[in-house]
């Protein structure tokens, strides 16, 4: 009894030792090499065709910075900072109506609506590429229900361009930057409004120098997400605008299904590179932001 | 004070309403109340008897299937073994997964292109030319299936970290283990059963992307459910609105059914 | 309405009065004040105890301006401040937990208010250093709240609820948060720093042993209403109802009989005090005020003994089944084990009388 006992008590604990390291590395293993196959071969390949070019007569290849160069130039830069327009001012504008309404979801005590929009928002922020841009087609299209019926193409209104692209991309913009900001917004604790308040503040000077100088970091972190987000889209602008507006997603596909020019793909190569640093940099800002975010939200 | 501020909240309110109804109402109208025909709804009857919608519905279903089976058969154990065994190995991963945020798809989908006109250039010779055949097959692209488990890999991680976090794996591994259970079964019989929310909050977001998804599908020449919807649009357009309208209900019944189900944390995916 | 003087500690010229009156306030269907009427004297350190849901922190608050009452008013050195918007109320609050601006450093949460008054940033900055100083932080001026730790945190919550030298200090549970340790020397603290400035302050806690320790005054609250107002000593010596003479202290219960004004229990007849009718009655006795020797005969026998250090509280079950504490001398229980026959007996004194509850 007394030994059967103690090999119990003692021999998980020298088995577990041995064989717990096993599993470790053993279960993140498949992860590992499904991403560096998956993933690492077509990142390679973004690298490697980014800076070659291959002599259209001998086969030969050879590494050169002049698919970088070409791809900072012309239509291609033209459509790069035409991306950058975009998803910018998109971002901006979906981050500045995006705070009030969420706001306004926290505010409300109402259990019913908080869920009706996160939920909303939840479908919304998802509900992106071909059946959106078909959506707004049918409503503000040339022959769209809202431009047939309120006449809107005598004063001018073309769904198809830069502005029309904002007004559609808002429509996803706006829930996600709900989603990134409500948590933010749940985690202002009400001790800090009256604090502020027993402090001699005004609801107006609470906001300017605690409400907002705390959101900031998910204020500007959702801000970036909204510009990534904007900024990969490909879909919705294919679907609506063909190449009406300049935009560098745009043109990696056009370059790579050789619609423009034959022998491009290793030019849309160096722009997928243009736009990777690009988001690249959108994360390394957002990654800390957040960070920072946490530390003061949950404490 | 109270009451500018009800006002307030009720403007900002009905103007959201207004901006993301109206489109939605619209498109329903655009595709009952056709020029020339009246109301009529043969956009709806018409749509299964329509060529290539079965099919590419089908597609984007089995893709979406096979994607979810494997980037949950790759993550989970890995997560899992992260907090138990190789706390080391976290931000390793965690890097990983973030990778592909980093990539826009338009991006990821040159490169693939890229690597699979490798096959026929330097390949042809050798066996692993087959594989490159196989998985661009027509029927079944397996390509497709590669593609999205890593797209769909940043938010199965932030899914499954929130889950995991919520639950002490190593308590419940070893209060099974203790209990008698083998490894597989304290896996599957204790700590599964607690990240279900977790897992089906992951398996909605990789459903919603890869249904949704189109750029890497019609960059490759695939024809999915996303890319038929474009097709069909050119010709029929009443069609491809109602289609569309489908299936943004489709997501949001999905996504009703999953917070009944206790899920919470829904992130955007991304949008092709 | 700030003085700026450049010495600290200073004592206010002249301390507030506060006065509640009449006040009442429903949430829904709870009422949380049902006509409270108290009054704090100049520079009396106050405490407002009672069980959660009491209406004591509602009632801070309507001082603070947080809340509303739907009738009654609040007075400050006779004037009403009932409606005075929160942030031109004259006090200072420290609150539970986590009241610190997260994106601020410990000098510039104390110099908060000082700014909103456009106080200039080198005046700010140092009246706040001194306050850092006063509460014993004068070198984590420069630390965040997420640097410090939980009592740190509380203390530069004081220090900001100073900053604006107002009339009246309110703190609503600031130690509930703590640990036991730093809760001892905080409240310690708390109470040096309140008699160095004379200021008239309201102590909200539901613990009663804090409020006893530091209060001048402890005012017992019961589902919105006051049910005694006196010092300390006079709160634990002669509760005025049963619920505070339970609430404040240990209090055993043991039945006894009531006859014109004295009472029959465990033997003795006893004057007894306490509006109650003649009959079955509980008496009301302190664990100190319980005797037990061991006696062969007794019917009582001992159940239970923890060692508290000078005494022993010993846990007796009389015949009739009724549990009582009682506290002996460390060196007499020695030899008394569980199971120990004793006797019971109180001292020759009149005695706190209640209806009979029925276990």
């Amino acid at each position: 009894m007394t030994t059967a006992l103690s090999r119990v008590d003692v021999a998980p604990v020298a088995s577990a030792k041995r064989r717990r390291r096993a599993p470790g590395w053993l279960a993140v293993l498949p992860l590992l090499v499904f991403t560096a196959v998956a993933f690492g071969l077509p990142a390679v390949a973004i690298l490697d065709g980014a800076f070659t070019a291959k002599d259209a007569t001998t086969g030969a290849t050879s590494y050169t910075g002049a698919n970088m160069t070409a791809s900072l130039q012309g239509p291609y830069l033209t459509a790069l900072l035409g991306s950058v327009k975009l998803s910018a001012i998109s971002a901006a504008l979906g981050a500045l109506i995006g705070l009030p309404l969420a706001q306004a979801v926290v505010s409300s005590r109402s259990r019913w609506l908080r869920e009706a929009v996160l939920t909303a928002s939840g479908v919304l922020a998802n509900f992106g590429g071909v059946p959106l841009a078909f959506a707004f087609v049918a409503t503000l299209g040339n022959a769209g229900v809202l431009t047939v019926h309120l006449g809107l193409k005598d004063s001018g209104w073309d769904l198809y361009s830069f502005w029309g692209l904002v007004l559609v991309y808002l429509y996803f913009l706006i829930p996600l930057m709900v989603l990134t900001i409500t948590p933010a917004l749940d985690g202002l604790r009400s001790q800090w409004r009256e604090a502020a308040l027993n402090n001699g503040a005004t609801g107006v000077q609470y906001w300017r120098h605690v409400a907002l100088p705390v959101l900031a970091p998910s204020l500007l972190g959702g801000l970036v997400l909204l510009f990534g987000s904007a900024f990969a889209a490909y879909a919705t602008a294919a679907a609506m605008v063909g190449s009406a507006v300049p935009l560098v997603t745009l043109q990696i596909a056009d370059a790579l299904s050789g619609n423009v020019l034959v022998g491009q793909e290793n030019v849309a190569l160096a722009l997928s590179l243009d736009m990777v640093l690009v988001a690249g940099l959108v994360m390394a800002v957002y990654l800390p932001l957040q960070r920072r975010s946490a530390r003061w939200l949950d404490a | 004070m109270a009451r500018r501020l009800t006002l307030w909240r009720w403007i900002v309110l009905g103007l959201a309403a207004l901006y993301f109804l109206v489109p939605l109402g619209a498109s329903v109208i655009f595709t009952v109340d056709v020029p020339g025909q009246g109301v009529t709804f043969d956009a709806y009857t018409k749509i299964l008897s329509t060529d290539g919608f079965l099919t590419s519905l089908l597609l984007s279903l089995e893709l979406a299937v096979a994607t979810i089976a494997v980037v949950l058969l790759l993550m989970v154990p890995a997560m899992v073994a992260l907090r138990l065994g190789a706390p080391r190995l976290r931000p390793v991963v965690e890097v990983v997964c973030s990778l592909p945020l980093v990539v826009p798809p338009i991006a990821f989908v040159a490169g693939i292109a890229t690597v699979l006109k490798w096959g026929p250039e330097y390949l042809s010779r050798t066996p692993l030319f087959e594989t490159f055949v196989v998985i661009q097959d027509d029927s079944f692209p397996v390509v497709l299936v590669l593609a999205y488990v890593v797209m769909a890999l940043p938010f199965v991680y932030r899914a499954l970290d929130a889950g995991l976090r919520a639950i002490d794996v190593r308590t419940l591994v070893e209060a099974a283990r203790s209990c008698g259970a083998s490894w597989p079964q304290a896996l599957v019989r204790a700590v599964l059963p607690n990240l279900r929310g977790a897992l089906l909050n992951a398996a909605f977001l990789t459903l919603a992307l890869v249904l949704g998804e189109f750029t890497v599908a019609s960059l490759l020449g695939f024809r999915p459910f996303a890319v038929w919807i474009y097709d069909v649009g050119g010709s029929q357009a009443q069609m491809s609105v109602a289609v569309s309208v489908l299936s943004l209900l489709v997501t949001w019944a999905l996504l009703l059914a999953l917070a009944g189900a206790g899920g919470r944390n829904r992130t955007a995916s991304s949008r092709g | 309405m700030t003085h700026m003087t450049a010495t600290l500690p200073e004592t206010l010229e002249k301390a507030a009065t506060v006065e509640f009156r009449g006040l009442r306030r429903e949430f829904g269907t709870t009422v949380a004040l049902d006509g409270l009427d108290l009054t704090v004297r100049p520079g009396e350190f106050l405490a407002l105890l009672g069980p959660s849901g009491c209406g004591k922190t509602t009632a801070l608050r309507m001082l603070a301006g947080f809340e509303h009452p739907d009738s009654g008013a609040v007075l400050v050195d006779g004037e009403d401040v009932t409606h005075v918007p929160a942030h031109r109320r004259d006090a200072g609050m420290v609150f539970q937990s986590y009241s610190l601006f997260p994106h601020l450093n410990a000098v510039d949460n104390v110099a908060f208010g000082l700014r909103m008054r456009k106080v200039r940033t080198a005046q700010r900055r140092a009246r706040a250093a001194e306050l850092l100083e006063l509460v014993g932080l004068g070198d984590k001026g420069e630390r965040y709240p997420h640097q410090l730790s939980g009592g740190q945190q509380q203390r530069i919550a004081l220090a900001r609820a100073l900053a604006l030298r107002p009339r009246v200090l309110l703190l609503d549970e600031p130690l509930s948060a703590l640990d036991a340790k730093v809760r001892l020397t905080l409240r310690e603290e708390i109470r040096r720093l309140q008699q160095e400035l004379g200021i008239t302050t309201l102590f909200v806690t539901h613990d009663q042993e804090e409020a006893l320790s530091v209060a001048d005054r402890v005012a017992v609250m019961r589902a919105g209403r006051l049910e005694q107002c006196a010092e300390p000593a006079e709160l634990y010596g002669r509760p005025a109802t049963a619920f505070v003479a339970e609430f404040v202290g240990t209090m055993s219960r043991i039945p006894g009989e009531l006859t014109d004004g004295t009472v029959q229990v465990l033997g003795q007849r006893l004057p007894a005090d306490g509006e109650v009718p003649d009959g079955a009655v509980d008496v009301l006795v302190r664990p100190e005020a319980v005797r037990v020797h061991p006696d062969e005969q007794g019917s009582a026998r001992l159940v239970a003994t923890a060692f508290l250090g000078a005494v022993v509280r010993a846990t007796v079950r009389l015949a009739d089944g009724t549990e009582v504490k009682a506290d002996l001398p460390a060196h007499e229980a020695t030899g008394l084990g569980a199971g120990t026959a004793v006797g019971v007996s109180l001292p020759e004194r009149p005695v706190l009388v209640s209806e009979r509850i029925q276990k």
